[in-house]
């Protein structure tokens, strides 16, 4: 999936005397480790595109009835829909692993006189509350609670 | 005398009054255990091939002027052992980069990006001489520090996916260097810059690849300084409906 860059990336705005070569990508410029990862991360868009998709049949089912709404129910337990559940589910952690690595070194050095916490301790609030959270819509969603 | 080792360069070669397109060529280079790739550069250019052009000066990584693709990876030549590589070795002008000759790149674009961050303390009225120096404490020091380490060795850029597309695009170290003013007790220059950051070349283009910290030899994290730099920006223009400006 060779890419060539923009032919007037890093050009500067007037042209100098000297003829210059087009700028030039590795050939494997997408395909290295770091890079596949990246738009990896960037392809689950698409995955949230069809939740968001599959969430607003879930609102039409919900407001067309019962009988709308247990059909939906028993066309979830189409093997493409666990399989496409399942893929959801690996984006949206694989998503979140990558999104609190990152966010950390995101946040200002400070914001008035409340300076962050340490990456470290940051990281482990985000996943306390990821954890948190998680828990608390199984609960609900399992009919646990309330 | 240590043992050396045949490892075979290919080097990308261009001479804009011959040729149309850039091309490659191999050289056979007797190598050393312990060299950098900008030794074997230099060797070919001193003892095989005199017509070879790169860039290179202080060889202890401080100048940023050895900068190019190795194997598709841009590194510090000076700072890039062979020992980490194998009998072949590929070497490019630093990729994203329009190629003057050979390895050496034009950097006039980098350079009006750099400037058009206003990379200088600015100040509304400056101290006068009587007043003493202008004075900042080490945790003040400690907010921009790390972005202002940045060599100006443009691997940030042939490493950005962004800069790639997106020609207008400021850039990994011009806004780490444009962050690293706005975060400096000393200036008053934010808004400023904040305007420039939200402008044609916005800090927003970024999609946080953090391509450019992970080949930044100096760990300045530019990935960091513009995702900060974005945050800064949005408060700035929220801040502007509520605060009237001098400049």
């Amino acid at each position: 999936m060779a890419r060539s860059p923009d032919p007037q990336a890093m050009a500067p705005s007037r042209p100098g005397s000297t003829r210059t070569a087009p700028p030039a990508l590795p050939a494997d410029f997408w395909s290295r480790p770091r890079m596949r990862t990246y738009l990896l991360f960037d392809a689950t868009g698409i995955v949230y595109l069809l939740v968001g998709l599959v969430a607003l049949r879930v609102a039409w089912a919900l407001a067309a009835g019962p009988d709308a709404w247990q059909a939906l129910m028993r066309s979830f337990a189409n093997p493409l829909y666990v399989l496409f559940h399942s893929i959801a589910l690996v984006a949206a952690i694989f998503v979140g692993i990558r999104f609190f690595r990152l966010f950390p070194k995101a946040q200002p050095a400070r914001i008035g006189p409340a300076k962050p916490p340490p990456r470290p301790l940051l990281h482990a609030m985000l996943y306390a509350a990821w954890g948190a959270v998680t828990l608390a819509l199984l609960v609900v969603l399992g009919g646990v609670w309330p | 005398m240590s043992e050396l080792r045949k490892r075979t360069f290919v080097v990308t070669r261009f001479d804009p009054d011959v040729d149309h397109a850039p091309k490659t060529q191999s050289y056979e280079v007797p190598c050393r255990p312990d060299w950098k790739v900008l030794d074997a550069l230099n060797f070919i250019k001193d003892e095989i091939d005199g017509t070879l052009s790169h860039r290179w000066s202080c060889r202890m990584a401080v100048c940023g002027s050895c900068g190019m693709n190795v194997d598709g990876e841009p590194k510090l030549t000076c700072k890039t052992s062979l020992s980490d590589y194998g009998d072949t070795v590929e070497i490019a002008p630093l990729a994203n980069f329009p190629i003057i000759r050979d390895l050496v790149i034009e950097m006039d674009g980098f350079l009006e990006k750099l400037e058009s961050v206003k990379p200088w303390i600015l100040t509304a009225k400056q101290k006068a001489a009587e007043e003493g120096t202008y004075r900042q404490s080490p945790e003040q020091l400690a907010a921009f520090k790390q972005f202002s380490m940045c060599i100006n060795c443009m691997l940030c850029y042939a490493a950005c996916p962004v800069v790639a597309q997106e020609p207008h695009f400021l850039g990994p170290a011009a806004i780490a260097l444009g962050h690293r003013y706005n975060m400096d007790s000393r200036d008053e220059g934010a808004a400023e810059r904040n305007r420039v950051f939200r402008g044609e070349g916005t800090v927003f283009n970024c999609s946080y690849a953090n391509e450019c910290s992970e080949v930044c030899p100096k760990n300045v994290d530019p990935a960091a300084a513009v995702n900060q730099a974005k945050l800064n920006a949005v408060i700035d223009w929220a801040a502007s409906f509520v605060v009237q400006r001098d400049r």
